[in-house]
């Protein structure tokens, strides 16, 4: 165990691509944790799909020895954190594992709004943040601009900022002293029952569930009966230790200490983020503060392209499962899609990721269709249901009210955005509620939103109206009724149940005449004509055709190599497995999207 | 059985930009080697297969340019064919010619040496689109080539023609037909124009340097061909070629009907049926390793596969589908020992139902609708 004053437990706060991975690297190489030649680049997006979307997903940590210039080696614990609004409740919970953030701005970039929030989570937190003006080798770099960006828009006082060039290697040993001499050492009871935060937890197959955690109170033993207070699950503490970022295992972690535990727990939903690890002898009398129970937001239908695979994804949902607790399933059956299973997310980027891991690590080939969120329907029976799938939505006679999740949402922008941002909120129902500037010219909005709304593409909408600028965070309020229909999707006249959605009456038609032309867009040419209509209430309110295709020929036979032209035909044949046969028409993946890539 | 055999000369004066074939620009060629190892591999062939102790019934010298060869050169092969395997009285032997390089005596040599068939690549008889297409000779060359085969003793001819060229209308498409048609072929090849990868035209498309035009245009000209053709004497018997009954190109027909072919020369494919599967190879596609290998060790096999019966099944479907007259479903229980019903029945009911294909007597064949679509129809059985 280390003593707790040399220990200093930090995250990173930086922009997309204003140098967190860079700055990481160097930390570890600086204090001898990777050789040049094990450090590979950005160690810390380990995971395949991070790399490529260049965000971080799940929390990490790396503990580093450091030797400072008072001559005593301390324990540095980086805390990774996730960067995206779906992940919101994660990142708090890696801040609190903190005592201090090294807040990375771009010289060359200045402060960006998407760090903002993380920044005021951080404060929120107590946390000692330490400004680092990086990339000042850039041509562009301006620091003093960048300083008093710093101090304006954050309110930080930024006259000690540190400056580096990752890349280049210049002010790492600055940044590590800062880490010593300015953020304060962790503090806890050592004598009392211990309490561990866990801030990320994933499924190994082999020990079960590995859970990060940073110990407050106490001390975590090897062999020691240990609970998660907030599900209340018991379990052993098989191992523990900690990553240099080589696995290292210890006997014990005490206050102030960040490692992993291994305690014989079989699911990640018995050991969330944001619970809190006790002895399960002598437990704490109560868990540290901040514990959320995730709800999912967003669901949608995953179904296999091909009906032999529905066996093939529920095992695989059940896997992804096992490392994924905000995600939850249940069967169901769609009539144009057959077998599959309506899944709830977190959010949309949290949806995506499901997909792309489902397609990439267990070679399915999915049919997602459009997310929605739950509404709450009160019968005229009086029954209340919750409608997650719209195609369940009950006959317009039965239904008494529709109700919707309204959220608040928080707009981090500058002034010279919030024009753009009132328009874009009005546009989806929103209600202002209050409008604040920070700094000089940095204004915070509030907004009421129907989160069917923010569903479709406003985020992206949020981030193109502001030149990236603006950042969102938002919270769940309540459900409120309003007027909704269901906007049925009909291909030759038959509903196609997967393609269905609700919407507000007054958006119905707009929304019917988009989705039709974005559909003619995406259904490729049949055999024979296809009629696309929008309607309500059996109503039809849109319509597109797509004219029957008139050729599919190829002229040669490419003489005697006939392996080639059965190959182009192979090729053609797994092009269509990849559709949905929807009576006779087959529809691409894409159109089960569709609507959320209809443009405003 | 005779069987028919391919010999693949991959020289040209010129890369044509649409072309993908196996084939190379050069001003001057090895073609004694090249003849040498043509025979050497022919010879080491003949020891094994479908067509040992089998005479020969088609032989097509296909390319490249053929024509580039001197008549003695095509001689040498037809002879060693002749020694080695024997041919048929009745043999078509065909030869693929560029009317730029074609005159009197080579087509007076040509006709000695054995080949009785000559096929033009007319391509088109708009200059402008000649030269789209990078065809070296012009429209006039073309007429000039047809009248000095008839005059060389050649009953069989053969014009091919493109269309769907960019810049092409309706009109040169009908008018590129009268004109092949005057000159009277007794066989016509009209190929919609493909933009095949690796080739100068599809990098142009990706480009945006040529626009393909569109495929609502493309069918119309492909319709206006089919109904051009046959009111003027050429019926179509397949996907692409037209000819009176009793002139179709006996050497295709074997592709098409998914039977044994040997394949000599550089890139060349082969076919060798056993049973109801086969295996089918192909050769080094550059000539000078061609060249050294098929000197040295007889064969010049750059890669091969093993087609299994249901592989062949498929096949044999879509390759026969290809014939209007398509096949007949008791050549097909002969072939693989199962009827047509019992293998592909599920997969043919939609396309009967639709229209795509139609069933009459004992016979499958393409619908004018399926013909149109025949590539989403051949998916199908694959």
């Amino acid at each position: 165990m280390t003593d707790s004053r040399l220990i200093r437990n930090f995250s990173i706060i930086a922009h997309i691509d204003h140098g967190k991975s860079t700055l990481a690297d160097r930390l570890l190489e600086r204090t001898g944790a990777l050789s040049k030649r094990e450090l590979r680049e950005q160690f810390l997006d380990s995971m395949e799909l991070e790399r490529e979307r260049g965000i971080t997903i799940k929390a990490r940590s790396v503990r580093l020895n450091y030797t400072a210039a008072d001559g005593k080696t301390y324990v540095l614990n980086l805390i990774d954190t996730p960067g995206h609004v779906d992940f919101a409740y994660e990142v708090s919970r890696s801040l609190a594992a903190c005592e201090g953030a090294l807040l990375v701005v771009d010289a060359s970039q200045g402060v960006e709004a998407q760090t903002l929030a993380n920044v005021y989570l951080a404060l929120d937190h107590g946390l000692e943040i330490v400004p680092v003006i990086n990339k000042i080798d850039l041509p562009g770099a301006d620091i003093e601009r960048t300083r008093s960006q710093i101090e304006d828009v954050i309110g930080l006082d930024a006259a000690n900022a540190i400056l580096t060039s990752a890349k280049e290697g210049v002010g790492i040993d600055e940044v590590l002293e800062a880490i010593v001499t300015r953020m304060p050492p962790p503090r806890g009871d050592e004598t009392s029952a211990p309490r561990a935060l866990i801030f990320d937890s994933w499924y190994d197959p082999y020990e079960g569930v590995i859970g990060l955690a940073r110990v407050f109170d106490g001390t975590l033993r090897r062999g020691m009966k240990v609970r998660l207070m907030a599900t209340g699950k018991d379990g052993e503490v098989m191992r523990l230790g900690y990553f240099t970022p080589h696995e290292q295992a210890v006997e014990a972690l005490g206050p102030g200490e960040v490692g992993y535990v291994v305690a014989g727990i079989k699911a990640v939903e018995d050991m969330r983020v944001g619970d809190t690890i006790t002895d399960a002898e002598r437990p704490a009398a109560h868990p540290l503060g901040g514990f959320k129970e995730l709800k999912p937001m967003v669901f949608a239908g995953l179904y296999p392209s091909e009906a032999n695979q529905y066996g093939a994804l529920r095992d695989a949902i059940e896997k992804l499962r096992l490392n994924d607790a905000s995600l939850v399933f249940e069967p169901e059956t769609s009539q144009a899609l057959g077998f599959g299973f309506r899944a709830g997310f977190l959010g949309l980027l949290h949806m995506e990721i499901a997909q792309e891991r489902l397609e990439r690590e267990f070679g399915l080939n999915l049919i997602v269709t459009a997310p929605t969120v739950a509404y709450r329907v009160v019968t005229m029976a009086g029954a209340t249901l919750t409608v997650d799938n719209p195609s369940r939505l009950p006959d317009e006679s039965e239904i008494k009210t529709i109700e919707e999740p309204f959220i608040l949402a928080s707009i981090y922008v500058p002034d010279e955005f919030v024009g753009a941002m009132m328009t874009l909120c009005e546009e989806r129902r929103g209600v202002q509620r209050d409008l604040k500037y920070v700094g000089t010219n940095r204004v915070i909005l509030h907004y009421e939103l129907p989160l069917a709304e923010v569903v479709f593409d406003f985020y992206d909408r949020l981030k193109s109206m502001s030149r990236g600028y603006a950042s969102l965070d938002y919270e769940f309020l309540d459900f409120r009724a309003g007027p909704l229909v269901k906007l049925d999707l009909r291909i030759n006249g038959e509903v196609v149940d997967a393609l269905s959605v609700i919407v507000h009456r007054d958006k119905a038609y707009e929304r019917g005449r988009a989705l039709c032309e974005k559909m003619r867009e995406v259904i490729p040419r049949q055999m024979f004509e296809v009629a696309i209509q929008a309607s309500v209430g059996g109503k039809i309110i849109a319509r597109e055709t797509v004219k029957a295709l008139r050729k599919n020929v190829t002229a040669k036979c490419y003489g005697g190599d006939i392996t080639r032209k059965r190959k182009l035909l192979e090729k053609q044949k797994e092009g269509k497995k990849r559709m949905k046969q929807v009576g006779r028409v087959e529809l691409p993946q894409e159109a089960f999207l569709a609507l959320l890539k209809v443009e405003k | 059985m005779g069987f028919s055999l391919y010999a693949h000369i991959p020289y040209c004066h010129a890369k044509c930009p649409y072309c993908d074939f196996n084939s190379y620009a050069a001003s001057s060629w090895p073609e004694d080697r090249y003849v040498d190892a043509l025979i050497a591999e022919l010879s080491s062939r003949a020891e094994s297969g479908p067509w040992k102790n089998q005479p020969v019934a088609t032989i097509f010298f296909g390319g490249g340019t053929p024509s580039l060869f001197r008549p003695e050169s095509i001689g040498r092969v037809i002879d060693a064919a002749a020694h080695r395997f024997g041919i048929e009285d009745d043999a078509e032997i065909t030869l693929e010619a560029n009317p730029g390089t074609i005159d009197d005596a080579k087509l007076a040599g040509l006709r000695a040496a054995g080949v009785n068939r000559i096929s033009f690549g007319a391509q088109s008889f708009n200059n402008a689109t000649l030269k789209l297409l990078g065809r070296i000779h012009s429209a006039d060359q073309t007429r000039a080539a047809a009248r000095a085969a008839h005059r060389a003793g050649f009953e069989r001819l053969n014009l091919d023609l493109i269309f769907a060229v960019p810049g092409q209308s309706l009109e040169e498409v009908r008018s590129d037909i009268e004109a092949a048609a005057e000159l009277e072929p007794d066989h016509i090849s009209a190929y919609n124009l493909t933009f095949e990868e690796g080739t100068a035209f599809f990098a142009d498309l990706k480009g945006g340097k040529i626009r393909q035009l569109s495929s609502d245009d493309q069918a119309a000209m492909y319709a206006a061909v089919r109904e051009e053709l046959p009111r003027r004497g050429f019926p179509m018997y397949e996907i692409s070629n037209y000819a009176p009954p009793g002139h179709e190109a006996r050497h295709n027909l074997t592709y098409w009907r998914a039977e044994s072919y040997l394949g000599i020369g550089a890139g060349a494919h082969s076919y060798a049926r056993n049973g109801a599967g086969g295996r089918r190879w192909w050769n080094e596609r550059a000539p000078s390793r061609y060249i050294e290998r098929a000197l040295s060790r007889g064969v010049a096999e750059a890669g091969a596969e093993t087609i299994d019966e249901k592989t062949a099944a498929g096949e044999f479907v879509f390759l026969n589908l290809r014939l209007r007259e398509g096949f007949a479903s008791a050549d097909f229980e002969r072939r693989f020992g199962r009827d047509f019903d019992s293998v592909f029945g599920a997969r043919a009911a939609p396309l009967l139902e639709s229209g795509l294909l139609i069933r009459s007597a004992d016979r499958i064949r393409l619908s004018d609708r399926g013909l149109e679509l025949a590539d989403a129809v051949f998916a199908e059985f694959v």
